[in-house]
């Protein structure tokens, strides 16, 4: 063999090498192409029930023992729980929209007031049909959950989820402080002026690295519980006509069964009302005084936290907070909870959630299997065995859920309802995440100047807002 | 005695040099089906490149220029609705605002980022040890391998106006609390701040290289001809480093006008539209109003800019640019 043959070989046999190794990548890459489509995502490719959560997958885990036994009910129904991580509701929508937009939606999505008209208007199928067909089965659901709670999930005289969970915008303040300032419990009916004066006393009692009231720029506890306080809102509230079928057939003997209606709209901006002006005015004085923080928007991350470490005094919260505050070593009578201040009214506001049906689910049926199961006091035992939320169930709202954890008034948690029939949620219109952001970004402004701000803030709120509802309307 | 070659020799060197290897020694040589076949292995190797570009990059943009003429919800049908969405986004206050936020912060947090890194640069190639220089490479190019939405959220604990970190030292100096989050003058710092803390290591390492190739001959004949350290930064260091100058630039600002994780996470655009950026609106109108065809037009628009701008940098850099 010669010296150039050789070489020649060598040559060659490097090239095929390389080219057997390209070829190698390719052929991998093509190998591995199915592993990057949806048949990954939970219940897609086989039949699973496929039901998106907001949360981490240590709540889907959590909510393995409610699978179980649903799947020793319905052995036929295989369930898939997908735990989304979110920083907010509006942020859970945006993917759930995400995965809608990839063509991967979920069969079942647990949706919270503010995305329930969106879902209810673009994506959820209505329950009527099963509620109607199962009204037996499900009357006792009904006689445990205030007809509020299901109001919220009507539109336009379809109901499209069943309430499992929710909270209200309660007052929690820290006991340490109130006593402190030399403050009682506050009176159920205490005003918006009581309120003020507690903060005084508070801020007079601890001048340096303590908030009075602290409160974040988001539509839940924000601005909003002051403005229904106040009665009135950012939005013009109206209900639309319908859902007798629901209301005669399982409220018929409830007191509050003639406020009921097919579900609310929102359909109008309505920040240039004067009571609106007077909201924002009292929370500009409030942190004008150096007695309530300038909120930031979205925040509230840290919030257990800066209350566990006393060093806010009032903030508002619903049930959802007892869990958190125990595990940051909060005693049960370290702080208590009690109503919202009254103003013109004592309305209050709340946020409640639940299941709903996507148009798209493969097998329906199967999901209302889910729902009617998930609102089993069963069930809900097992979903919500701790106090991170209310329990949209009255029934389990009661000693034991709260023993040892606080607060000692947990009653007010159901009496917001129960007390205050015509307390409502959060004004959620199918256009909602613009409609928040439009009403976020100019709470800051509105608080933080002089009144001529205030009153600039609110004219750029309303034209954002009619901007926000004339969108996909 | 130097044996340097001359700078302005050296292009001819380097002819010189291809030349005499050029003339078929077996090396080198190559027959007609050699050169077909690299060619394909060529192909070969590049393929999942420019098929991952083709179905990531590519079909992507042009499926958003075209959904720039549709009206779609994700769950309706597309609409085609012509030039309605450009009309629309040019008449949208929110989109104004935003577009010029972005070009305001492109100018404040490039400068910065800019003159931070090369000042930084400067600093460590020229006082620091080897082992320091090492350390502070590593040091300020850190940031940028984070997630900008966990540094940003940690960021916002620390800029908190009652409880935050930064607000606590300057109280020790006597300065009252500042409303960094909530005010926006303070936010729109914050997040300039933040983003240029981040981003400024990458601009730190261009320079570092752009230094270490200044040859110390032309340092040593300047100082011969009586110039001084300052002197010699303006007239010797500054016009060599201008090609690495320029090539920091256009990342810079193409980067920067894409901000969107710094103010999503730290004000949410707020308070008012005074931290809403350019991508933000494109998110918003996507993703929240689902209005993608709106989304898709403010994203060409963006893009034309971004264009335009690079392209303006590249055209003036033929009068400011000096290579060697």
């Amino acid at each position: 063999m010669t010296g150039a043959t050789t070489g020649r070989l060598r040559e060659l046999s490097r090239r095929t090498a390389l080219g057997a190794l390209g070829a190698g990548i390719v052929g991998a890459t093509v190998a591995s192409w199915p592993r990057l489509s949806g048949s990954d995502i939970p219940g897609r490719g086989d039949n699973s029930l496929s039901i998106a959560i907001m949360g981490t997958s240590a709540d889907a885990a959590a909510r393995q023992r409610a699978i179980d036994a649903f799947t020793r009910l319905h052995p036929d129904i295989r369930v898939k729980v997908q735990a989304i991580q979110a920083v907010d509701w509006k942020d859970f929508f945006t993917k759930i929209l995400t995965m809608v937009a990839a063509g991967t939606p979920p069969d079942v999505v647990y949706v919270a007031t503010e995305g329930a008209q969106l879902f209810a208007d673009k994506l959820a199928h209505p329950l009527d049909e099963y509620l109607r067909r199962d009204a037996a089965d499900m009357a006792e659901f009904f006689d445990d959950v205030h007809p509020s709670l299901v109001e919220a999930f009507m539109y336009k005289g379809s109901l499209f989820q069943l309430p499992m969970d929710w909270n209200a915008a309660n007052m929690y303040y820290n006991t340490t402080a109130f006593g402190q300032a030399g403050l009682e419990r506050p009176a159920d009916d205490w005003t918006n002026v009581d309120f003020r004066n507690n903060l005084a006393a508070m801020r007079k009692a601890r001048p340096s690295d303590f908030t009075p009231y602290y409160w974040t720029n988001r539509l839940f506890g924000g601005v909003v519980p002051w403005l229904y306080a106040n009665d009135t809102s950012f939005l013009k509230e109206t209900r639309s006509a319908g859902g007798d079928w629901l209301w005669d057939s399982f409220y018929a003997n409830d007191p509050s069964r003639n406020l009921r209606s097919g579900g609310y709209q929102w359909l109008e901006p309505n920040a240039d009302d004067p009571r609106v002006f007077e909201t924002f005015d009292y929370l500009r004085g409030l942190v004008k005084d150096g007695l309530g923080v300038r909120p930031e928007e979205g925040g509230g991350s840290s919030l257990v936290g800066l209350f566990a470490s006393n060093r806010i005094g009032t903030t508002p919260a619903g049930g959802y907070w007892v869990q958190g505050l125990h595990e940051a070593g909060m005693k049960e009578n370290d702080y208590d909870v009690a109503f919202f201040p009254k103003w013109r009214s004592q309305r209050h506001q709340f946020g409640t959630a639940g299941y709903a049906i996507m148009k798209t689910a493969k097998d329906k049926d199967a999901a209302w299997e889910w729902i009617k199961f998930s609102a089993s006091r069963e069930a809900m035992e097992l979903i919500f065995p701790n106090p991170v939320t209310t329990p949209a169930r009255r029934s389990m709202v009661n000693e034991a859920l709260y023993a040892g954890k606080g607060p000692a008034h947990w009653k007010v948690f159901y009496d917001t309802l129960d007390k205050y029939p015509t307390t409502g949620p959060i004004p959620a219109p199918p256009q909602q995440a613009a409609v928040e952001t439009a009403l976020m970004k100019n709470v800051s402004l509105a608080v933080s100047g002089d009144e001529r701000q205030l009153k600039q803030a609110l004219e750029s709120m309303q034209r954002d807002l009619e901007l926000a509802l004339r969108r996909q309307s | 005695m130097s044996t340097t070659i001359p700078r302005r020799d050296r292009p001819k060197q380097a002819a010189k040099a291809v030349k005499a290897v050029k003339p078929g020694t077996p090396a080198t040589s190559q027959t007609a089906s050699g050169r077909h076949s690299q060619r394909w292995l060529a192909w070969i190797f590049l393929a999942p490149t420019i098929l991952g570009m083709g179905l990531f990059t590519l079909v992507p943009i042009a499926a958003s220029v075209v959904l720039a003429f549709f009206r779609w919800d994700i769950i309706s049908a597309p609409t085609f609705v012509g030039f309605d969405n450009f009309a629309e986004v040019v008449q949208d206050p929110t989109v104004r605002v935003s577009f010029l936020n972005t070009i305001a912060f492109v100018i404040v947090a490039v400068a910065l980022q800019l003159g931070l890194a090369l000042a930084l640069a400067v600093m460590v190639q020229e006082k620091m040890p080897a082992w320091l220089r090492t350390f502070f490479r590593s040091a300020f190019f850190f940031p940028l391998i984070l997630s900008a939405a966990s540094v940003s959220i940690f960021m916002r604990y620390l800029f908190n106006e009652q409880f935050g970190v930064v607000n606590w030292f300057l109280s020790l100096a006597g300065i009252p609390a500042v409303p960094w989050l909530t005010t926006p003058g303070g936010s729109a710092a914050v997040v300039i701040l933040v983003y240029v803390w981040q981003n400024f290591g990458f601009s730190f390492l261009l320079f570092i290289g752009g230094l270490a190739s200044i040859p110390m001959e032309t340092y040593e004949a300047a100082s011969l001809d009586g110039a001084t350290g300052w002197r010699k930064h303006v007239y010797v260091t500054l016009p060599l480093l201008s090609p690495t100058t320029l090539l920091a630039s256009v990342m810079a600002i193409i980067s920067a006008l894409q901000v969107f994780d710094q103010p999503y996470v730290l004000t949410r655009g707020g308070p008012g539209d005074s931290t809403r950026t350019a991508v933000m609106v494109i998110f918003e109108s996507a993703f929240q109003r689902l209005e993608f065809g709106e989304a898709s037009a403010i994203g060409v628009i963006l893009t034309l800019i971004i264009m335009a701008i690079t392209a303006a940098q590249f055209r003036l850099s033929k009068r400011f640019v000096f290579y060697q």
